[in-house]
């Protein structure tokens, strides 16, 4: 733990918690433009039974006739010591709404990120064993072909082939074993490609380097490279990858979610979508924005820890990974 | 991929003739779906004879046929006809998508690499929360707040793929700022604007090409993701999403869901093919 480094990690932790924030921000904006006016259309609900005088009472209780930055300042305070507000929908706080959902969701995303790394790793490294002619080219593909199918479209195959066709699980049981199976495979395939992508270009890159060159004149197997040489250095941005596809499952959860009938964090923000319920929708995507920072912030700080190589801002070089120093720097070495 | 190549590949005289361009089979093969989809949404009375509209209920749920290529939906209706139709909308909203993308993706990378100092520091924190909430999730809030049309879940979908283009555009700007020749242009007296109009930007947008075709892609997927939700223009539109979202609930006829989902498969496999021919070309 050098000086470079806890300056380092104490100038990523200070904008991840300034991104944060402003995620909310942003957030609370694009939901306050929204049209019409959702707020009174709930209170006026005939079914809430309200009167005019108790909805003004309401409306002044909860801060909402103030002006929007007020109203902002309200809320991002009450963001920061954890209190999402009420739902306007049912009126339960939003923390233990999203507390319900969210095993269901967790277990889909983490299954579907298992499945994701197999199949990445798996494509990956095959494509170093299999010969040029006869299969490479075709593992090749895969990563592209796998971004180019809708994400509903795999599910609904999926529910076609394994649901109706082959009978391992039913359509009105889906949190059964192969409901949830087939439900995390559809969502991993999308996020396997990003990985995939990223460890074939380095497995590439690695493989042309000359020490590379050099084992294989000394008479290595490609099999002894690979595991001796290729495997490691070539797995480590990983890492950072990993990161980006917990924003790619989140993202995904929703589609997936809805395909497959499932509960989860995605049926929550469709629900709140069709029923204007703006504080779930902000409490939601604030959270996963805060999730999203965290892990590439954590992923940001072990990286220099794994990869000795690596140098620091607070030093005098920068880390190779990056071209600028946001927030999110990690993402630049997919993204460009 | 190598699929296409591998069926192309007893045609020696047609690739004589693309490697001359020095195109590879399946990017000529990406191309030639391209065009066909253009055709489709340019002039789709031409392909096909049907309405898409109206039906004829003694047709309805037929399988696929030299008739009905993509056989017939639960109104009767030809479904290869409003896979045509609703091709326009599809394309058109990618297209919108990708533009304000581009644009204000483009706009905000040039400023923040080009001027620098608190300019660079306040934009890259305006990029970083738009990267940290999830792309999906960020094009469903934004087409929330606006309403839900087909323009305008292109539009969400615009603004949740500015982040990506702003940062290319950043990086691209800063390396071409260190050019001798920008260096010598400065010296020469150039302007800031003009040397950033005629230097840097043709030069730095070279790279987001390929990035912006590639988008394109991404953008019929995530606008066919938010039809598929409903977000998107209600039936009878055709939009391939919508197809497949009517489709869903007919999975004993799996040509309704199979037939749309093909024909957004293989564009978006074209557009990628494109854009990696692009990259590797640049």
């Amino acid at each position: 733990m050098s000086n470079a480094y806890l300056a380092y990690a104490a100038k990523r932790l200070a904008q991840a918690f300034i991104v944060i924030l402003l995620a909310y921000v942003f957030t609370f904006v694009v939901v306050s433009i929204l049209p019409g006016d959702p707020i009174t259309n709930v209170l006026r609900d005939p079914q809430n039974g309200f009167t005019e005088d108790q909805i003004k009472q309401i409306i002044a209780a909860q801060g909402l006739d103030q002006p929007i930055p007020v109203q902002l300042w309200t809320s991002l305070s009450h963001f920061v010591t954890g209190d999402l507000g009420l739902s306007m929908r049912s009126n339960r706080p939003v923390t233990t709404l999203i507390a319900e959902v969210l095993p269901s969701t967790l277990i889909l995303a983490s299954a579907a990120f298992a499945i994701a790394l197999l199949l990445a790793l798996t494509i990956a490294y095959g494509t170093q064993f299999l010969p040029k002619r006869f299969g490479q080219g075709l593992l090749r593909g895969f990563p592209s072909l796998f971004l180019s199918v809708p994400n509903f479209v795999i599910g609904l195959v999926l529910i076609h082939v394994f649901g109706f066709q082959l009978g391992l699980f039913r359509v009105i049981a889906p949190d059964s074993f192969w409901a949830t199976f087939f439900a995390a495979v559809a969502l991993s395939i999308p996020v396997s490609a990003r990985i995939a992508e990223v460890l074939i270009a380095n497995l590439d890159k690695e493989a042309e380097q000359e020490y590379a060159a050099v084992a294989r004149g000394r008479g290595l197997t490609q099999t002894r490279l690979f595991s001796k040489h290729l495997l490691k250095p070539s797995s480590l941005p990983v890492v950072t990858v990993i990161a980006l596809a917990i924003g790619e499952l989140l993202g995904g959860s929703l589609i997936t979610e809805t395909v497959f009938g499932r509960t989860g964090i995605g049926s929550l923000v469709q629900r709140s979508v069709s029923t204007q319920d703006l504080p779930v929708l902000q409490a939601v995507v604030s959270l996963a924005a805060v999730v999203f920072v965290l892990v590439n912030l954590i992923a940001d700080l072990i990286y220099p820890l794994l990869d000795p190589r690596v140098k620091l801002i607070g030093g005098r070089g920068r880390r190779p990974t990056t071209t600028d120093d946001s927030a999110t720097a990690t993402t630049a070495a997919v993204t460009s | 991929m190598t699929l296409a190549s591998f069926s192309s590949a007893s045609r020696v005289t047609a690739i004589g003739r693309l490697t001359a361009f020095r195109v590879p089979p399946t990017v000529a093969l990406s191309f030639a779906v391209i065009a066909i989809v253009i055709a489709w949404s340019l002039a789709p009375g031409l392909f096909t004879n049907h309405s898409p509209i109206a039906g004829v209920p003694a047709e309805k749920l037929l399988s696929p046929s030299a008739a009905h290529w993509f056989g017939t939906d639960h109104l009767g209706r030809d479904l290869y006809t409003r896979v045509v139709y609703g091709t326009a909308s599809s394309v058109a909203s990618a297209l919108i998508a990708v533009v304000i993308a581009t644009v204000a993706g483009g706009l905000i990378g040039l400023l923040a690499g080009f001027l620098g100092g608190w300019v660079d520091i306040v934009l890259a924190r305006l990029v970083d929360v738009l990267l940290a909430i999830p792309n999906f999730l960020l094009a469903v809030i934004v087409v929330t707040a606006i309403g839900f049309d087909t323009t305008n879940a292109a539009i969400a979908t615009g603004v949740s793929a500015v982040a990506v283009f702003a940062r290319v555009m950043r990086s691209e700007v800063i390396k071409t700022r260190q050019a001798i020749f920008v260096e010598a242009a400065f010296l020469m007296g150039g302007s800031r604007w003009h040397i950033l109009l005629r230097h840097v930007l043709p030069n730095a947008s070279r790279s987001v090409l390929p990035l912006a075709v590639l988008q394109f892609g991404l953008s019929i997927l995530v606008i066919a993701s938010l039809a598929f939700l409903g977000y998107g223009d209600p039936p009878p539109a055709s939009d391939w999403g919508l197809l497949i979202s009517i489709g869903k609930d007919y999975l004993k006829w799996p040509w309704l869901v199979y037939a749309p989902a093909f024909v957004t498969i293989a564009t978006v496999l074209s557009v990628n093919r494109i854009s990696r021919w692009l990259r590797k070309t640049d």
